[in-house]
C-alpha cells in the first residue's frame, strides 16, 4: 500500500515534470489512478480563492480520503486544515437531500416536479404581472463556472433581465472595479510565482495566515531563502500575519487612503519615480469627489472622469504629507517616509498583496487605485516578482463571477450589458436577438436586497450562498425577505442554513465532487473536475436546477447540449478568444492542472501585458496594457482623495467594529460547521478586545459582552488573549457563527462605484453583559 | 460554544450540585459514570492533570480534603473528582483536558475556593500556574510539523507566542513552503490543555504531560 502510494506520486511528479519540460505545454497526465480498491481523482478544493489542487480519494461510491496534490502547482501537495477535512464536508448529518416546500411555518417533503412546477410558475407570474425585473437570481463565487454561465444566460438572454448578482459583491466587487477603471481589464497581471520571486511584501488589510494559509507558507519560505525578503503588514488588527511580518503598521481605519497617497507624495517629492515607464505606459485622471456611501435605496452614482497632468497629480497629492498623514492615520511620518522608499527602492522588488480590508470599503474602488498609483509610478508591475495582487476569497470569485460576468451590469470576457458591441456580441454567440439582453444594469446585491424587502423583487432564487447570514444591516433583510405579499424565496444548498430558513423551496444540491466542475483562482488559473460520486438523496446539480426552470418557462433551447458541460465551456470559450482572456479547449484542462488565462496556443501565460510572457504583446513593446483602449494603451493613475468612512465611532458608539475570518471555518461556517474537528477547533465567535478597554469596561478575558450598533446587538465571548489582538478602540468578530450573526450590526454602506459593501468598519459600543 | 443555551445548563448544573448533601460521594460516582473510560486520567506515569495552582502530587494527596469545592466553582465543568481506579487519589480533582481543559479563568475561581490550601491561594496570575508541560508526542502525526497549515494548538493557545511559538523552516518536499513548527516553551506554558483539547487529530498529538524536573548544568544555552 505505501509502495503503490509513493509509486503513484512519483508518476504524477513525472508528468508534471513532463509538462513542465515541453514549456508548459499541455502534456498527458492521468489523474485518475487506482490504489487499495481507491479511485483518485484531482480538483481544485472547495473553499478559498488560493485553489489548491486536491487528490479525491472514492471508495464504493463514496468519498473516503482527501490529500493535497503533489503535482498541483499552486500547493505542491499541501493544504490547510480546511482542505485536510475535505472529504468530511459534503457527510454532514443533515445533508439536505429532497426538495422541501413551506405550508405554513413548516417544510414539507415534495418532489422535484412539484418545486419545479411551482418555481415556474412563480416565475411567470411575476413576470406576468410585474415584468421581467421583479425575478432575480443570487449567485455565488462558489458557482462553477457552468452554473455561473448558464444562470447568466438564462436570466439576461432568456427572461431578460440584468436582475443576477453573485455574492462576490460583497467579496472583490472593488477589486473588479480597480482593475477596470486602471487598466480596463479585470484581473491580475501576476501570480502566485511573484510570492517566489520578489523580495519586498506589502499586505493591505490582508490576514494571509488565516485566510490564505498555503500562499502564505510559501510567503515565508521565499524569505527563508533570501535573507532581503522583507514583509511588511499594514492593518488596523494585529493577527498571525502580523506577528510574523518583518514589521507591523498599525493604522486608524479609513487612513489606507491617506496614506497612499502619501507614499505617492513622497514618491513625487523626492522624484523617485520611473520617468520613463510613466511617459510611456501612464496617464492622469481624476474622478468626482464626496461621492457618498449608498445608505439611502435606490442610490446613483456616475463616476465623469477627467484627464489630468502629471503636474496637476503633483498638485494634488500636496496636501498628503507625511505630517499631515501621521496625524489623521496614527502611523509616524518616519514610518511613512521609509515604507515610501522601500516601495520605490530600485533595487527592491515590490509586491503588494490585499484582501478584504482594501475591498470591504466604502472606498474600495479608490483604495484598489491608490495601490496601483504607487505601482506604476515606480514602474514596478508586469515584471516577475513585482506586482500588485489582489487575493480572492471563493473558489471562483474570479472564474465564475468575474470572467462569465454573473454580475447586473456584466457579460462574460469584460463585457458590459450598457455597451450595445458588447450586447450584440453576447446575443450573437447566445442565439437570440440582441435586443434581448437589456441594456441597463438593474440592482447590485446590496440594493437587490433592498428592492427584496421594498418589494419591487417579488421572487428571489439563491444559489451556493448564504445570504441572509452574510449580508451587512442584515435585520432589515431577513425581515425584508418574510414580509409576504407576493414575495416567493427558493434557495439551494446541501444544507440547512440561515438563508433556508426564510425560504418557500429549499432544493437540495449536489457539491463539488458530486458534479462536473470547473472554478478559477486569484491567479487566472482554470481547474476542471469530474463527477466522482452521486449526490445523496435526490440532491441535484445546480446547473440542472437552472436549466430545468429555463425549460419550464420555454428556454430550453438556451441550452442545447448533450455533453452539458463541455459544450457549454466551449460556447463560453468563444467569449474569451482574441480578448486576452483566452481559455484553453475544454480537453486540455481535463487534463492538466489548472492554466492561467490567456492560454494562447497552449501556453499559459505568467505575466499579462509583460514582453516574453503575454503573447498579446509584440517584441519591443516592452510592457503593454493593450487591454486599455480607451487610454491609448495605457494604465491610470487617479487623484483620488482620503474621505472619512459612513460611519465612525463617537460618544454613543465609541468603538471600530470590524468582521472577517478565521483559519479553522470558512464564510459562513456551513461547510466547516459540519466538520467536529474543525468545530473543536475554532467553535464560535468571539469578541477580540484590547486588553485596556476591556479594563476600562471592567470586562475580564471570558466575560460576556454585549455589542451594539445601531442596528443590531449581540452578547459574545470577550477574548483578550486570543490569535488576533484588536487596538485600542476597535473590536473584531468572525462573521462564520450562524448563533452569533455578527452582520445584524454591521451597516449596508458601499463603495458608490463597486457597489461593495463596508463589513470593516461601523460604530458600536460594548458593555458587560 | 453556543451560548444562552450552555449558560443555563451551566447553572442549572451548578444549582443541583449545590443542592445535593453527599456531594464528593456524589460527585465521584457521577464522574465514573460519565466519563469515557478511552479518555485518558492518569497518564502512564500517574500524572493526574490537577486543577491550577495544586501542590506537588505527594503534598497535594495529603493536603486536599476531597471536598469538592473545586469542582462547583469552575464554570467550565472542567474538573471532576478521580474515581474508585485512583486509589489513595479517589475523590481528588482532575482534568482531563481532551474533553474539556482549564480555561484559564482571569480570576482562578477554584484556587479561590480551595479550603485546605492544595490549591495554592499563593498563585494569583495564570501566567503563575504550573499545571503540567504541553508536549508533541506524536511527531509524524502532527500536521503541522508534515508542512499542513493547521497549527491549530497553537492559534488556541491562551499564551500564544510566548508558551507556543511557530519556528518556521523550509520545507524540502516541496521546495517552495515553509514548515510552521508548533513548539512549546517549557518555562511559559502552564499546562491548560486547550492545545490537547483543539488538536484535530483522532489522537491528539500534543499532550499535557507532567513538567520535567531542572536539571542543572554550567552551559548557557
Amino acid at each position: 500500500m505505501a509502495l503503490s502510494r509513493r509509486d503513484f506520486l512519483k508518476a504524477s511528479a513525472a508528468a508534471a515534470a513532463l509538462a513542465a519540460a515541453t514549456g508548459g505545454r499541455l502534456g498527458a497526465t492521468d489523474v485518475h489512478a487506482a490504489e487499495g480498491g481507491i479511485r483518485w481523482g484531482k480538483a481544485p478544493c472547495r473553499f478559498c480563492g488560493t485553489g489548491c489542487g486536491v487528490l479525491v480519494g472514492v471508495k464504493d461510491g463514496r468519498i473516503v480520503a482527501t490529500k493535497g496534490d503533489p503535482a498541483a502547482p499552486v500547493n505542491k501537495g499541501l493544504n490547510c486544515i480546511k482542505g485536510y477535512f475535505l472529504s468530511k464536508v459534503l457527510y454532514g448529518k443533515d445533508r439536505l437531500t429532497k426538495p422541501l416546500i413551506r405550508k405554513g411555518n413548516k417544510m414539507v417533503e415534495a418532489s422535484w416536479d412539484e418545486a419545479m412546477d411551482l418555481i415556474a410558475s412563480k416565475f411567470r407570474e411575476s413576470i406576468a404581472k410585474h415584468g421581467p425585473d421583479s425575478v432575480a437570481m443570487f449567485g455565488s463565487g462558489q458557482w462553477t463556472v457552468f452554473e455561473g454561465y448558464a444562470a447568466a444566460k438564462l436570466f439576461k438572454a432568456g427572461i431578460g433581465t440584468n436582475n443576477i448578482e453573485p455574492n462576490a459583491r460583497f467579496c472583490m466587487a472593488s477589486a473588479v472595479t480597480g482593475f477596470m477603471t486602471t487598466f480596463n481589464s479585470d484581473e491580475p497581471m501576476g501570480c502566485y510565482d511573484d510570492l517566489d520571486l520578489g523580495d519586498t511584501y506589502f499586505l493591505w488589510g490582508a490576514n494571509m495566515a488565516e485566510c490564505h494559509p498555503v500562499l502564505f507558507s510559501r510567503l515565508i519560505d521565499n524569505r527563508l531563502k533570501n535573507p532581503k525578503v522583507k514583509i511588511i503588514d499594514f492593518g488596523t488588527r494585529f493577527t498571525r500575519t502580523s506577528q510574523m511580518a518583518d514589521k507591523y503598521i498599525r493604522f486608524n481605519p479609513q487612513t489606507d487612503l491617506a496614506l497612499l497617497n502619501a507614499i505617492a507624495h513622497i514618491i513625487v517629492r523626492d522624484r523617485l519615480y520611473d520617468e520613463n515607464f510613466i511617459r510611456k505606459h501612464v496617464v492622469f485622471k481624476k474622478g468626482k469627489t464626496n461621492i457618498g456611501y449608498g445608505l439611502e435605496d435606490k442610490f446613483k452614482f456616475a463616476d465623469d472622469p477627467k484627464p489630468m497632468t502629471f503636474d496637476e497629480y503633483r498638485e494634488f497629492l500636496k496636501p498628503y504629507t507625511p505630517e499631515y498623514v501621521s496625524k489623521l492615520s496614527g502611523v509616524p511620518a518616519k514610518t511613512i517616509e521609509e515604507v515610501a522608499r522601500l516601495y520605490a527602492d530600485k533595487s527592491r522588488k515590490v509586491n503588494s498583496l490585499w484582501t478584504m480590508g482594501f475591498n470591504q470599503h466604502v472606498r474600495g474602488t479608490w483604495v484598489n487605485n491608490l495601490v496601483y498609483n504607487v505601482h506604476l509610478l515606480t514602474g514596478k508591475i508586469c515584471k516577475p516578482g513585482e506586482n500588485p495582487m489582489s487575493l480572492t476569497g471563493q473558489p471562483s470569485a474570479c472564474g465564475t463571477a468575474r470572467e462569465v460576468g454573473t454580475f447586473t451590469h456584466r457579460l462574460p470576457a469584460d463585457m458590459v450589458v450598457m455597451n450595445e458591441e458588447h450586447r450584440k456580441k453576447a446575443a450573437e454567440i447566445w442565439g437570440v436577438p440582441a435586443e434581448k439582453i437589456p441594456a441597463k444594469p438593474t440592482y447590485h446585491a446590496t440594493e437587490m436586497f433592498r428592492a427584496l424587502d421594498r418589494g419591487d423583487i417579488k421572487v428571489l432564487w439563491v444559489q451556493v450562498t448564504n445570504p441572509f447570514q452574510s449580508a451587512p444591516n442584515l435585520s432589515r433583510y431577513r425581515k425584508g425577505a418574510r414580509k409576504g405579499g407576493d414575495r416567493f424565496i427558493i434557495v439551494s444548498d446541501i444544507y440547512p442554513t440561515r438563508s433556508t430558513e426564510l425560504a418557500d423551496v429549499v432544493l437540495p444540491s449536489a457539491s463539488w465532487v458530486e458534479k462536473e466542475g470547473f472554478f478559477g483562482n486569484a491567479e487566472r488559473r482554470g481547474q476542471q473536475w469530474f463527477k466522482m460520486v452521486e449526490p445523496p438523496g435526490e440532491a441535484r446539480n445546480d446547473l440542472w436546477q437552472t436549466m430545468e426552470l429555463a425549460r419550464r418557462l420555454g428556454h430550453g433551447n438556451l441550452f442545447p447540449y448533450k455533453y452539458v458541460e463541455k459544450e457549454m465551456f466551449e460556447e463560453y470559450r468563444k467569449f474569451t478568444l482574441g480578448q486576452g482572456k483566452d481559455l484553453a479547449p475544454y480537453e486540455a484542462y481535463t487534463k492538466a492542472r489548472g492554466l492561467r488565462w490567456p492560454v494562447v496556443n497552449g501556453k499559459e501565460t505568467l505575466w499579462r501585458y509583460a514582453e516574453g510572457y503575454d503573447p498579446y504583446v509584440k517584441a519591443g513593446e516592452g510592457v503593454k496594457f493593450y487591454k486599455n483602449k480607451p487610454n491609448d494603451y495605457k494604465a491610470v493613475i487617479w487623484a483620488r482623495p482620503y474621505e472619512p468612512a459612513a460611519e465612525a465611532p463617537d460618544r454613543q458608539y465609541p468603538f471600530w467594529l470590524c468582521t472577517g475570518r478565521v483559519l479553522e471555518q470558512w464564510h459562513t461556517g456551513t461547510m466547516t460547521g459540519r466538520v467536529p474537528e474543525l468545530k473543536r477547533a475554532y467553535g464560535g465567535a468571539v469578541c477580540e478586545i484590547h486588553p485596556e478597554d476591556a479594563k476600562r469596561l471592567k470586562v475580564k478575558h471570558g466575560d460576556k459582552v454585549r455589542v451594539t450598533s445601531r442596528r443590531g446587538s449581540i452578547v459574545l465571548t470577550a477574548d483578550l488573549r486570543g490569535r488576533g489582538k484588536a487596538e485600542k478602540g476597535n473590536v473584531f468578530v468572525a462573521f462564520f457563527d450562524e448563533n452569533k450573526m455578527i452582520n445584524e450590526l454591521c451597516i449596508d454602506a458601499y463603495c458608490p462605484i463597486s457597489g461593495e459593501p463596508d463589513y470593516k468598519k461601523c460604530a458600536v459600543k460594548l458593555e458587560k453583559a | 460554544m453556543s451560548g444562552a443555551e450552555e449558560e443555563t445548563k451551566r447553572v442549572s448544573r451548578r444549582h443541583f450540585l449545590k443542592g445535593s448533601l453527599a456531594l464528593p460521594l456524589a460527585l465521584t460516582v457521577a464522574g465514573g459514570l460519565l466519563t469515557v473510560p478511552s479518555l485518558r486520567r492518569a497518564d502512564a506515569r500517574g500524572f493526574y492533570l490537577r486543577p491550577p495552582g495544586a501542590l506537588a502530587e505527594k503534598c497535594f494527596l495529603g493536603a486536599c480534603i476531597r471536598c469538592g469545592k473545586c469542582v462547583q466553582a469552575c464554570p467550565y465543568r472542567a474538573i471532576r473528582l478521580a474515581e474508585t481506579d485512583a486509589g489513595v487519589a479517589i475523590g481528588t480533582p482532575f482534568i482531563i483536558a481532551r474533553e474539556e481543559p482549564c480555561q484559564l479563568c482571569t480570576d482562578l475561581p477554584c484556587i479561590k475556593s480551595c479550603p485546605s490550601g492544595a490549591l495554592d491561594k499563593g498563585v494569583t496570575e495564570v501566567e503563575k500556574v504550573r499545571m503540567g508541560t504541553a508536549v508533541i508526542i506524536d511527531r509524524e502525526n502532527c500536521l503541522s510539523i508534515r508542512g499542513l497549515r493547521c497549527e491549530v494548538c497553537y492559534r488556541n493557545c491562551p499564551l500564544i507566542d510566548r508558551a507556543i511559538t511557530i519556528e518556521p523552516r523550509h520545507n524540502p518536499r516541496t521546495g517552495v513552503h515553509t514548515i510552521m513548527e508548533p513548539v512549546v516553551h517549557r518555562d511559559k506554558c502552564v499546562g491548560c490543555g486547550i492545545c490537547e483539547k483543539s488538536c484535530v487529530r483522532e489522537q491528539p498529538v500534543i499532550v499535557v504531560q507532567r513538567t520535567p524536573l531542572p536539571q542543572q548544568d554550567a552551559y548557557e544555552f
